[in-house]
């Protein structure tokens, strides 16, 4: 999958045949975003959050995970704090995402830019940066793969708030969370330089499980990153002396 | 809860997730170009996305071994992400499979 255009050097593009690449890469991750999204349907409607609020939400805030937790904080009066801490604790990891596609984003305009951010989200990131490694300059991949994830999003919401039926535990059972882990895993496969990479991605790797191990949920991709990052750059000081 | 406290839950929400997606972009102008800055933000992704894989595969099982190892070995063959991830997914089931039947 080679870009259409001839990448710029040093500088990025935002087009639609950026969008276009970047939702096809998408194509094997929307079933379980499917199924997951059709489960929050149920799980808000379970919990007495009406139909249109549910959907309103997936529009809006576009993060699974936050949208779970909270529907365990969904309660009179509303406990404001814990839930905006939840909020940002479990979407804290975006931080570390947007700032690493920086390059991909030079030379763009900022309301291009900050337009694409309202896409971003872990699969359409980890497709990018992938396909970066092969040569990506354009910034259309991320939105046109995050449209085609918030639409399939919205979409499940409503049909789960609609209907029912599903529950987490048969999402479990359809073994449709590894779609998403093996998903990542490709994803690193392209991503992987050689040897210069195998201390940060240690350091990384046992950063994170201690980070579920150690700390309140959802803080171990954060943990992981960013350990991980400062691995390579402490090594990489350390050959220059 | 009544629908202003629900829309203001849905609304204060979005803008808090909002504000992690622009924050990395709007936070990393501030850092000066350089090789090293250049080269954190690189380190970074791959370890982020090590973060995601590690802990979910460790949480998935043996499946979770199972589809990862089975993933990789297939991307690393035929150089394709879809087919890789079938594989995967269909080795975790009939790893399931037999290990149910048993």
């Amino acid at each position: 999958m080679l870009p259409a255009s001839e990448p710029r050097p040093h500088g990025a593009t935002l087009t639609w045949a950026g969008c276009w690449r970047g939702a096809r890469a998408m194509l094997a991750v929307l079933p379980p975003v499917f199924v997951f999204g059709v489960a929050f349907g149920i799980a808000a409607r379970g919990i007495g959050i009406e139909g249109w609020l549910a959907s309103l939400m997936s529009a809006l805030v576009f993060a699974g995970a936050a949208q779970f937790a909270v529907l365990d904080l969904w309660k009179i009066p509303v406990p404001w704090l814990p839930l905006l801490v939840a909020t940002f604790a479990i979407n804290a990891r975006h931080i570390l995402l947007g700032a690493s596609l920086r390059a991909l984003c030079r030379g763009l305009p900022a309301w291009k830019v900050y337009g694409a951010m309202a896409l971003l989200s872990d699969l359409n990131w980890a497709a990018l940066i992938a396909a970066e490694r092969r040569g990506e300059r354009d910034l259309g991949y991320l939105v046109g793969g995050g449209l085609m994830m918030w639409l399939t999003w919205v979409s499940a919401t409503v049909i789960g708030a609609v209907a029912g039926g599903l529950t987490l535990d048969d999402v479990k059972t359809y073994a449709l969370d590894l779609v998403l882990v093996a998903f990542f895993a490709t994803t690193l496969v392209g991503l992987r330089r050689g040897r210069i990479d195998d201390l940060p991605w240690l350091v990384a790797g046992l950063a994170a499980m201690g980070a579920v191990w150690l700390l309140p949920p959802n803080w171990h991709v954060m943990v992981g990153g960013l350990a991980g990052g400062l691995a390579g750059l402490v090594r990489d000081e350390m050959k220059r002396r | 809860m009544n629908i202003t406290d629900s829309l203001l839950v849905v609304f204060a929400m979005a803008l808090v997730t909002y504000a992690t997606r622009a924050g990395g972009i709007f936070l990393v102008g501030f850092v000066p170009m350089s090789t090293r800055a250049e080269a954190f933000l690189r380190y970074l992704a791959g370890s982020v996305l090590v973060a995601l894989v590690v802990p979910a595969t460790v949480r998935g099982g043996p499946e979770g071994y199972v589809a990862v190892g089975v993933a990789i070995l297939g991307t690393l063959v035929l150089r394709k992400a879809l087919p890789a991830i079938a594989l995967g997914i269909l080795a975790a089931a009939l790893w399931r499979a037999s290990m149910g039947a048993s």
